[in-house]
């Protein structure tokens, strides 16, 4: 009986997961997330280390040719493990593995050098197909000199966000699947198929007591807001029930000083309690902490 | 382990096989425990029918299915004739919209899209921002036609579902009421009812009941 | 005062040793796991109790409450009855006192680890996978083989002809929790990603609960309704029924859980038909059980165990029409995801499971220590409490998932479901805090039994001489 039961429930779908062509979503969220996310031998304190950077170029690194639109690229630094379709292409889907070796060469790789990558389109058949183009190998990119083009402002911290996303178990609330009913009008296009290879974990959330937030960056792109809400949340929603994260913004602000979070619960309350016009200001983070990535990941993933 | 076949609706096992058991659950304790030999009892054997073919007709993926624009796409047509126009509100609109395509869809030969359409109303609004995409669908020709394309509120896209594989190399984007799943479905169930047959009738008859008295506390 | 016995012969150990280990590690698991479902529904109740800290934080401490409830309580309680009960009903002795102690100690510092690790961040970030996979190693073959082990061991070595339909399911259910185990966590350890991580997670959460939750809850109730009423089992055959019709239809429909992710659509189907078949076993327990306490009704009133098993198995009847019918298609697209949902799983998890196994805890503590229970005032104490408390938490639960439900499908902006469903947040604190309370009492009660309970003279059962003075 069991034998049977798990030759139908785990041996058929294994087929047709096998079968599944990753999409530009997919391939977006795998080469930005890196092999994995969780605890893991390269990340064995769960804080993002050994991530991905996904930058934006305005212009070519090597040339100076401004791009327009800007592209994204995937910056893994020497020694970080690729991506799940990077390392197995099988897990591409076949017709993106073709491509992506064919024309991306994303087997010419090598960890200790690291590697850049960016999505490209190409046609088969009528239908476009997203692929994975290894830059280092076609143009010659090297991690060092992407990140130093596109500079810190252009950079986004991907990879450690959705660590931080997980870690903080902000999927207890919110899901990143909007369902098949009406829901949808609200949250946007539930995912297809192919927008999950190469994700670990998918963490889809399966208790919703807050909104879903799979495309929350297309309705709010507004990284004040962000920061307000993740602060204190009830700064922007005085109904809302979400945990306030101002831990997350580490000891110091953006310009060394020290936060002094008791003095502002203080005033918080002194504003709650109606005896302050405004509440106090949201201190601007730091560049290298947790709510930069966080912030970083909603904005730059969740569209 | 003797196989008996002449009377399979009373047991499978031969007369001494099922002495014997009964001579075992008689004499057992199991740390203070017996086991008694009653039947299913009629209601319950009557639930267990009723919840088989109940899980079948519950599940139908038609009462999941969502709206396609094949749905609305009689609407499209006419919603720039005459008769539409002089209507003073939305909502006569619509109700005349909504009548027409009814009566289109009642012959049409998909049986299932006038019990969507009555699931799926639109608005005004809705099918106004929806009408230009379903017009552009239905003159591009496609890979996938209509059917395919869900509509919720005024959005059109791709049917979120990947079924069989079509001659052409592409997955189905419509849900047909049979499936795969219901096919596996119907032989695994049919696998353990056999089963379950077997394993209960090579136990003894339930009118031989074990006589606890005989027992030793 | 057990830990001396770690290192001993396994001669020299009293029998019973590891019952009372591991049930009193499981009543101290129930405290702590149902301690933190009540602070976290103070959280989600009142946002900013307790705030700013991160190891403090709703997010971190979700899951420890789900594991330590699941893992801690459930399972070691589950492992307590195992430990006397395989035996009794062979008419035999442990297999190894030993293993079984050692197995207790084991699943005691690797559930603490576990647990530490998880609050302060360490997760994999797969739902009820939560653990690191180092820690799923440690469950596996550190607990679930060795208790495995023992009790395979007890019934392979039992002085009886036949094996009950108890150890059926004890034995059987050990095994396929190994192998859910190994298959679940395999995404973790090969890095398995994507949909197929996805549907492994639930694949897992489902079959916990269906392999080893719901059919040794059920195994032990029958063992403890005729074990107190002294009737015998209504019927073998409903037994034979209802362990097939389990595995058949329990391990099936992982994929239910996963209705609106983009599986594959066959797959969907085929769990949705089997989801609803899960009420096939259902009826078969609930009408053995309840045709076996034929003539001996008065007992539940009596008795404080019956109470508690009785009750269990009546919850199991509005579990098993939920679960039936909230995973179709007709349904789920309204309560999926809502706290209706949240409902069900405490109706499965604090409603019919732990009722059963608290009435076995009860028993097998008193038979083991020899000892009558200490107060049966703070028993039946402790049955209001949790019951009155479960169904405060229950309604309120699945009228906030009703709320919810709507939210969704008439498109009501967010925050407005947040505010609607805020009193019975409130319900729900104050439900999970009775709950909470009434285990408090419960593990003194059993402390002072261990210490103070009036001894059982031999020949006697403990439940006989409830009303002695």
């Amino acid at each position: 009986m069991l034998g049977l039961s798990m030759t139908i429930t785990l041996m058929l779908p294994s087929f047709d997961f096998r079968s599944a062509e990753s999409t530009w979503v997919g391939l977006d969220k795998s080469l930005s997330n890196g092999l994995r996310i969780g605890w893991s031998y390269e990340d064995p304190f769960v804080v993002g280390a050994s991530k991905p950077l996904t930058v934006i170029l305005n212009a070519n690194p090597k040339t100076g040719e401004p791009y327009d639109p800007p592209v994204r690229a995937y910056v893994y630094q020497p020694g970080t493990p690729f991506a799940s379709g990077v390392e197995h292409p099988d897990n591409l889907g076949p017709t993106v593995k073709k491509l992506s070796l064919e024309r991306g060469k994303i087997d010419q790789l090598d960890r200790s050098q690291g590697a850049v990558f960016t999505i490209e389109f190409a046609d088969v058949n009528g239908q476009e197909w997203a692929y994975v183009v290894n830059e280092t190998a076609t143009k010659g990119w090297t991690p060092q000199e992407v990140l130093s083009a596109a500079g810190d402002a252009n950079t986004r911290y991907v990879g450690r966000g959705k660590t931080v996303y997980i870690t903080e178990g902000c999927w207890w609330c919110h899901t990143l699947l909007p369902e098949h009913t009406q829901d949808w009008q609200v949250f946007g296009t539930p995912p297809y198929l192919g927008d999950f290879n190469g994700e670990m974990p998918t963490a889809f959330g399966s208790d919703r007591k807050a909104p879903d937030i799979l495309h929350v960056a297309s309705r709010n792109s507004s990284r004040e807001w962000m920061m307000m809400h993740f602060f204190n949340p009830r700064l922007v929603q005085p109904n809302s029930i979400m945990p306030r994260f101002d831990y997350l913004w580490g000891k110091v602000d953006a310009n060394g000083n020290p936060i002094d979070f008791a003095k502002w619960r203080a005033d918080y309350t002194a504003y709650r309690k109606g005896e302050r016009a405004y509440p106090p200001e949201v201190p601007e983070y730091a560049r290298n902490t947790e709510i930069r990535a966080l912030i970083d990941w909603v904005l730059t993933s969740l569209k | 382990m003797a196989w008996k076949l002449d009377n399979p609706l009373y047991s499978l096992a031969d007369d001494q096989e099922n002495k014997a058991t009964i001579e075992t659950w008689q004499r057992e304790k199991h740390g203070g425990l017996w086991e008694s030999n009653n039947r299913l009892p009629y209601p319950v054997t009557f639930l267990i029918g009723l919840i088989i073919v109940t899980a079948f007709l519950v599940t139908k993926p038609i009462w999941g299915q969502r709206p396609s624009a094949e749905l609305y796409a009689p609407m499209v047509e006419l919603m720039d004739s005459p008769e539409v126009q002089q209507k003073a509100t939305k909502e006569e609109k619509m109700a005349y919209l909504t009548e027409r395509a009814m009566e289109i869809h009642k012959s049409a030969a998909d049986t299932r899209l006038p019990g969507l359409l009555e699931r799926h109303p639109i608005s005004w609004e809705d099918l106004q921002l929806a009408a230009p995409h379903i017009r552009e669908i239905k003159s591009a020709n496609g890979p996938y036609g209509l059917e395919s394309y869900t509509v919720v509120g005024d959005q059109v896209v791709l049917g979120n579902f990947e079924g069989s594989y079509r001659p052409d190399g592409l997955r189905e984007r419509t849900q047909p009421w049979w499936d795969k799943g219901y096919t596996i479905d119907l032989l695994y169930v049919s696998y353990f009812v056999i089963t379950m047959v077997l394993v209960c009738k090579r136990l003894p008859h339930f009118t031989q009941k074990p006589d606890m008295s005989k027992a030793v506390k | 005062m057990l830990l001396k016995y770690l290192f001993a012969k396994n001669e020299d150990i009293p029998a019973g040793s590891s019952t009372i280990f591991f049930g009193y590690s499981a009543i101290f698991w129930f405290v702590v796991g149902t301690g933190l479902g009540s602070f976290n529904a103070a959280k989600l109740a009142f946002p900013d109790f307790a705030t700013g800290v991160e190891l403090f934080a709703f997010g971190h401490m979700r899951q420890v409450h789900v594991l330590a409830v699941i893992l801690g309580w459930i399972s070691m309680a589950f492992a307590m009855t195992m430990m006397y009960m395989t035996p009794a009903l062979g008419n035999t002795k442990l297999w190894s006192e030993k293993l079984g102690l050692w197995t207790a100690f084991n699943w005691n510092a690797g559930l603490s680890l576990g647990l530490i690790l998880l609050w302060c961040g360490f997760t994999s970030g797969r739902e009820y996978s939560d653990l690191i996979w180092p820690i799923d190693l440690v469950v596996i073959f550190g607990v679930l083989v060795p208790l495995g082990m023992n009790v395979w061991m007890t019934i392979a070595q039992r002085r009886t002809q036949g094996i009950y339909i108890t150890n059926w399911f004890f034995g059987a259910c050990i095994f396929f929790l190994i192998i859910v185990f190994l298959v679940g966590q395999s995404a973790e350890l090969f890095n398995l990603t994507g949909l197929t991580e996805g549907y492994l997670t639930f694949w897992f959460a489902h079959n916990v609960l269906g392999l080893w939750i719901t059919p040794v809850a059920a195994g032990i109730a029958y063992y403890t309704i005729p074990k107190l009423t002294g009737n015998p089992l209504y019927s073998h055959r409903i037994g034979h029924l209802h362990f097939w019709s389990i595995i058949a239809f329990y391990s099936t429909p992982a994929s239910h859980h996963l209705l609106s992710a983009p599986l594959p659509e066959w797959l969907k189907s085929f769990a949705s038909v089997e989801g609803v078949l899960i009420l096939i076993p259902a009826v078969a327990f609930v009408a053995n059980i309840l045709l076996t306490m034929k003539g001996r009704w008065s007992m539940f009133v009596e008795n404080v165990e019956i109470k508690f098993s009785v009750t269990g198995v009546l919850l199991a009847i509005p579990l098993n029409m939920q679960g039936g019918f909230q995973q179709t298609r007709a349904i789920n697209w309204y309560v999926h995801g809502t706290g209706w949902i949240v409902a069900h799983a405490h109706l499965a998890l604090l409603g019919m499971s732990s009722f059963l196994e608290i009435a076995a805890v009860y028993f097998g503590l008193q038979q083991v220590l020899r000892r009558k229970l200490y107060s049966l005032v703070l028993a039946n104490f402790h049955f209001w409490f949790v019951i009155i408390g479960f169904c405060i938490y229950w309604i309120s639960m699945t009228i906030a998932g009703l709320i919810q439900g709507a939210g969704k499908i008439y498109e009501v902006p967010y925050i407005d479901v947040v505010i609607a469903e805020h009193p019975y947040m409130i319900a729900r604190w104050i439900g999970g805090t009775m709950v909470f309370t009434g285990n408090m009492v419960w593990l003194y009660n059993m402390y002072m039994t261990a210490r103070e309970g009036t001894i059982v003279p031999k020949g006697r059962y403990a439940h006989e001489m409830a009303y002695e003075r």
